[in-house]
């Protein structure tokens, strides 16, 4: 277990990362509505441009971040990984956005690469990356209030590891 | 995680909550219209903007594509 000193730091450091990602996002789903609704090819062809350096070097990043500090805090403090249900979920939805993340952003630097490859052409958005970033703030907003709210639930294991441990404090006494 | 656990001490093991009852069913109906989607047809994924059986490289966007017909 973390001491309290490397807890403290350890959360900052998820917390900093977590909400850093979400902010990202909605930078990039701003950049998303510019490259839908824009006629002009220069500005459309900038957001892609902009979306694809985001995504490689700020969302990616605080992502992998994000689920690597959500690990540490997990294993190193009473919490666990599987043994409460909200832990279970923030786990696995990470895990998924982080996956999916970095399957999308192929297809923006695909998407990037099109365009300068092609001058002049006229472009606009893809309808689908709308839908992607919006999801993608949606799984993280629902991530968040797990991570606040807490909610209570012991898993199986959990509920196991809790009877282990008091069978030996128990034995203690 | 600034808190510690604080679960109530039980002797029988505890039924799942409703709240993840609920998560659990949304996550299924999500899953269930993905599989949907994919089975009706709907292109998915990054190889949206691949043509098939492009492994990777650059790949045309749809009015890229488009624009340099029209060009032609």
């Amino acid at each position: 277990m973390m001491t309290p000193r490397i807890r403290t730091f350890a959360l900052t450091a998820h917390i900093t990362v977590s909400v850093g990602w979400i902010g990202a996002v909605m930078a990039y789903l701003a950049l998303v509505v510019a490259a839908m609704s824009s006629q002009d090819s220069g500005i459309v062809r900038a957001a892609w441009t902009a979306m694809e350096l985001i995504g490689w070097y700020v969302i990616v990043p605080l992502a992998i971040a994000a689920l690597l500090t959500g690990l540490l805090m997990s294993l190193g403090t009473p919490w666990g990984l599987f043994r409460q249900y909200w832990v279970v979920f923030s786990l696995v939805l990470t895990i998924v956005a982080t996956v999916v993340l970095l399957l999308h952003m192929q297809t923006v630097g695909s998407v990037t690469r099109s365009m300068a490859a092609t001058p002049g052409a006229a472009l606009n958005g893809l309808p689908g990356e709308l839908f992607h970033a919006g999801v993608g703030m949606l799984v993280l907003l629902v991530i968040q209030v797990l991570n606040i709210y807490k909610p209570r639930g012991l898993t199986p294991y959990g509920w196991r590891k809790q009877q282990e441990r008091r069978t030996v404090s128990s034995a203690e006494t | 995680m600034a808190q510690t656990p604080h679960e109530p001490d039980q002797r029988s093991m505890p039924g799942t909550p409703r709240w993840v009852k609920v998560f659990g069913i949304i996550t299924l109906i999500l899953v269930l219209l993905f599989i949907i989607s994919l089975v009706a047809g709907v292109r998915h994924g990054p190889g949206l903007h691949t043509p098939s059986g492009d492994t990777g490289g650059s790949t045309q966007y749809a009015s890229v594509a488009a624009h340099r017909e029209y060009q032609a």
